[in-house]
């Protein structure tokens, strides 16, 4: 007989004790209790579970305001990705745009339950992985007076919607450097931290199909030789005893760094998080930065839709809206944020071992933990600015590309899309150190690789807000760089 | 008994479960025809490898996947049986019956907390991310996959009406009748939603309304299409664009743009919550109502029917003319079972033997398509989920998109069939 276990979501085998423990545990909003146990998440999207656990929820003593339905993803049924490669993308404009609601938080969301400090030594905005990574390491620092403001849940940003890949396999020493460590970190994350994040070392596996692409990987080859990565070009042969599912006719070689990994994105806000407040460190959910106040040049509080934080120091940890950020301290960043759309499918037994990109299309997938495929796929004609709906032309363009480099794809169905913002930055290179006021801090500019990054870059700038000397990426990669000269972009974002 | 004594139930076809073979009626779902053989239990679940079988029978709750002819993890209650179909259980060991790894379930008998699993050590922990990425994703990729078709050229409607139940035929009517050109599309393989169950409540219009609505959506000019989910619905300026998708998998999607669209999605049974509420054998009213009426599935020999509601009490009686000992129990505690239900726990802790619950209890709106289309939703209390807010016309705050039926709170088939209407008569204006 199986165990007396009450199910809210049999999709994933979520039990009514997982939502009451992490009730208890302080996920009280829809949104975070679904992320934090996995209700909602299966093929069937909430259609059983949502209003069951809203009621538990509700009688668990959360508000209202806390138990929003969460926004209903596309497709609202699942749908093959072989159907959906047969829509014609050229007809599907993006203005065709499902309609989301605004993230939870301002005058009617959930209010957070802890009180606003009147003052802080250091005040993050932006609560994304970027900002807790940077608050975790500062307490390691002695900066335990740390305040990290989030406007809506945690992982309501790119850090909650992007596709989990961690790299070392980039086109400059720099980077590369950074990924290592990162990489690095994210092994020791689930020890050190106390939660999995299901790191899994499968290598990235980029694909050239022409032999400018090639060209490119044959450049990276050396760099990465000369710092330490065990990348090697494959022929399209030896790359489908990798991956048996590609179809080699479509690439011309492949390059493979088997150290590369994947990983699940959320438990590392979630760790950073209670790891920082477990030292001092405040991180206040549902809390909106409005503006700043100065005393001469320098920023002296913070202001928020809840009341005012004076503070010694500012960094600007808002990811896609860094821009927005930077401008109430009237500083005008280059960033220009846009859409990237992504796609989850249902779960299968593992087949595919790396994440597989393919140069020029922007195409990215990789399978979970849990045996979904998570892929995305940029789209050139992408217009600037914040937006969070998903479109049918992503569907049709991610299918018919999918279905093309790996014909076996056809056969899984889609059960959720979303999108996220990539902070696009004119070098494609990040924005660091101060800006502006001099304690207005730069940790932004990420153009699709925050998530991946932030391990390693906030514990360089931890160590440079704590009195170490200035890793050269705090030279390097601050704001003036775009007035001095043409910086060298950096070439290998995807997506 | 496992079918109605009626010639028209008779199976004329045989599929195979894993290799087995099960007679069925060919057009009837896959899960019915399995219900029917006795086979309760198709798949082992994702996590906790507990047994897992149909429950809701309408396309909605997801626990009867299997791999069907090569493609993995399909609604086999949506599946329709012909001769020679090949349906596998997923994610068991030596079989869904006696699943190995159901040793999860018990070595685990409070949950097992994924967030914290042996992150006490590296070893343990690099262990556990590969063991349990073995474990997880149900069924397997298909080896091949045969090509869909490009899809039309995009169609266009007077309107759509999205379900064909007593909302849905009602809001068609009224469009048909004011001359609208209009697309019916309907989930299941016929139209008539729970008219299909013969609850034949006191004001429940008969189920030969629906044939008489399909002729009058194509006297004018308009389609019925069945089997066809409404899996996603963006807006073009004035225009609602609808991506609709038929059950057949290698049909091309369709879609479809209108400037009225009325959602008459109805609802979806939600699951009793005690333990063990995910056992085969407990089925939702309506599942198994429209089952017992259209293919004779009598599914055991003791059924209890649990909760309260009208359609309850009617699907009492009509199991126990087909030979079921039914008894009516108001609320329970738990259900026990080896692999399936054999026994209701009631309050005081009675013990009533069964192999089948039947459970008449809430139901939430479907109201998924109309929130991702921006309609706001109001919450209707206990867990009763959202139903879409609408005014007295059946206008929702989205222009052009009105909604009509139990998507908007629970009612009767008379009242939503009255409802439908008005949508339809505001829609069509």
């Amino acid at each position: 007989m199986p165990s007396a276990k009450t199910l809210v979501c049999t999709c994933e085998d979520v039990t009514l004790a997982e939502v009451r423990r992490a009730f208890a545990e302080g996920y009280r909003d829809l949104e975070s209790v679904k992320r934090y146990t996995g209700f909602g998440t299966g093929p069937c999207q909430g259609k059983s579970c949502l209003a069951l656990v809203a009621g538990e929820l509700l009688r668990l003593g959360a508000t209202p305001a806390e138990v929003e339905p969460f926004t209903p993803r596309l497709p609202v049924d699942p749908v093959s990705l072989g159907r959906l490669a047969a829509l014609d993308p050229g007809g599907l404009p993006l203005a065709l745009e499902a309609p989301v609601a605004a993230l939870p938080g301002g005058e009617r969301g959930p209010r957070p339950g802890s009180p606003l400090p009147a003052r802080a030594d250091v005040v993050s905005v932006g609560g994304g992985i970027m900002g807790l990574a940077l608050a975790w390491n500062l307490t390691r620092r002695g900066v335990r007076d740390v305040v990290v403001l989030e406007r809506s849940y945690l992982n309501a940003g790119a850090s909650g919607r992007n596709g989990g890949g961690v790299r070392a396999q980039w086109s400059t020493p720099t980077l590369i450097r950074l990924g290592q460590r990162s990489l690095a970190l994210c092994a020791e994350f689930a020890v050190e931290m106390g939660i999995n994040v299901w790191m899994r070392r499968g290598g990235y596996l980029f694909l050239a199909p022409t032999t400018e692409q090639a060209a490119r990987l044959e450049r990276n080859l050396r760099v990465h030789a000369e710092n330490g990565l065990r990348t090697r070009l494959m022929s399209p042969s030896e790359a489908a005893r990798i991956v048996p599912q590609l179809d080699p006719s479509r690439f011309l070689v492949a390059a493979w760094n088997p150290d590369d990994a994947v990983v699940f994105p959320w438990p590392f806000l979630w760790g950073y998080a209670r790891r920082a407040e477990a030292v001092g460190a405040k991180v206040l959910t549902f809390t909106r930065v409005t503006g700043f106040e100065r005393t001469g040049a320098r920023l002296s509080a913070v202001v928020t839709d809840r009341g005012r934080i004076a503070c010694e120091t500012v960094v600007n940890a808002a990811g896609a809206w860094s821009k927005e950020v930077a401008a109430l301290a009237g500083v005008a960043l280059p960033n220009r944020p846009t859409r990237h759309e992504i796609l989850v499918t249902e779960g299968t037994k593992p087949w595919l071992g790396p994440l597989v990109s393919v140069l020029g299309s922007g195409l990215y997938f990789s399978q979970s933990q849990r045996g979904e495929v998570v892929g995305g796929m940029g789209d050139p004609s992408e217009p600037e600015g914040i937006a969070l709906g998903s479109t049918p032309r992503f569907l049709a363009r991610f299918a018919r590309a999918i279905t093309l480099c790996a014909p076996a794809t056809a056969g899984l169905r889609v059960v959720r899309s979303w999108a996220g913002c990539y902070d696009v930055t004119p070098d494609n290179n990040p924005i660091l150190g101060a800006a502006g006021p001099p304690n207005f801090l730069q940790l932004s500019g990420f153009v699709g690789h925050g998530f991946m990054m932030a391990p390693a870059v906030a514990e360089l700038m931890a160590g440079w807000m704590a009195g170490d000397p200035p890793d050269e990426i705090f030279t390097r990669f601050t704001l003036d760089r775009f007035q001095r000269q043409a910086a060298p972009a950096e070439d290998f974002v995807i997506g | 008994m496992p079918r109605l004594p009626d010639p028209r139930f008779a199976p004329d076809c045989t599929i195979r479960f894993d290799g087995e073979r099960i007679p069925a009626r060919a057009g009837e779902s896959v899960a019915v025809a399995l219900l029917a053989a006795g086979r309760a239990v198709l798949a082992r679940s994702a996590k906790y490898h507990r047994p897992r079988g149909a429950f809701c029978l309408a396309g909605s709750c997801h626990a009867c996947l299997a791999r069907v002819d090569g493609l993995p993890s399909r609604r086999t209650c949506q599946v329709p049986c012909r001769p020679g179909l090949q349906v596998e259980t997923q994610n068991a060991v030596l079989g869904a019956s006696r699943d190995l790894l159901a040793a999860i379930d018990r070595l685990y008998p409070r949950g097992l907390d994924h967030h914290h699993l042996m992150t006490w050590n590296g070893l343990a922990n690099r262990a556990a991310v590969a063991f349990s990425r073995k474990l997880a994703g149900a069924g397997t990729l298909p080896a091949e996959v045969q090509p869909v078709p490009p899809s039309p050229a995009d169609e266009r409607f007077d309107a759509v009406v999205v379900g064909a139940g007593p909302a849905g035929l009602g809001a068609a009517a009224a469009l048909a009748r004011q001359g609208r050109r209009i697309l019916l599309a309907e989930a299941e393989r016929a139209a008539g939603g729970r008219l299909r169950c013969a609850f034949d409540l006191p004001g429940d219009p008969p189920l030969t309304w629906a044939p008489e609505v399909e002729r009058r959506v194509r006297a004018a000019g308009g389609e019925l299409a069945l089997e066809a989910c409404v899996a996603g619905a963006w807006r073009d300026r004035e225009e609602h664009v609808l991506l609709v998708a038929e059950q057949d998998p290698l049909r091309p999607p369709r879609l479809v743009r209108t400037r009225r669209v009325v959602l008459a999605t109805g609802s979806s049974a939600l699951p009793p919550l005690f333990p063990r509420n995910d056992l085969p054998g407990i089925l939702a009213e309506r599942g198994l109502a429209h089952a017992l009426a259209e293919d004779g599935l009598v599914p055991g020999a003791r059924a209890i029917v649990l909760g309260t509601s009208p359609e309850g009490s009617a699907l009492a009686q009509r199991l126990a003319r087909a030979g079921m000992d039914v008894r009516a129990a108001e609320a329970a505690v738990a259900v026990r079972g080896a692999s399936r239900v054999s026994e209701l726990v009631l309050a005081g802790g009675e013990r009533l033997a069964c192999d089948t619950v039947v459970w008449a209890g809430e139901r939430a709106p479907a109201s998924q398509l109309g929130r991702a289309m921006g309609a706001p939703a109001r919450w209707l209390g206990g867990a009763g989920g959202w139903a879409l807010a609408i005014r007295p016309t059946g206008e929702t705050a989205v222009p052009g998109l009105f909604a009509a039926g139990e998507v908007t709170g629970g009612m009767t088939a008379a009242e939503a069939a009255l409802s439908g209407e008005r949508a339809g008569e505001a829609a069509g204006a």
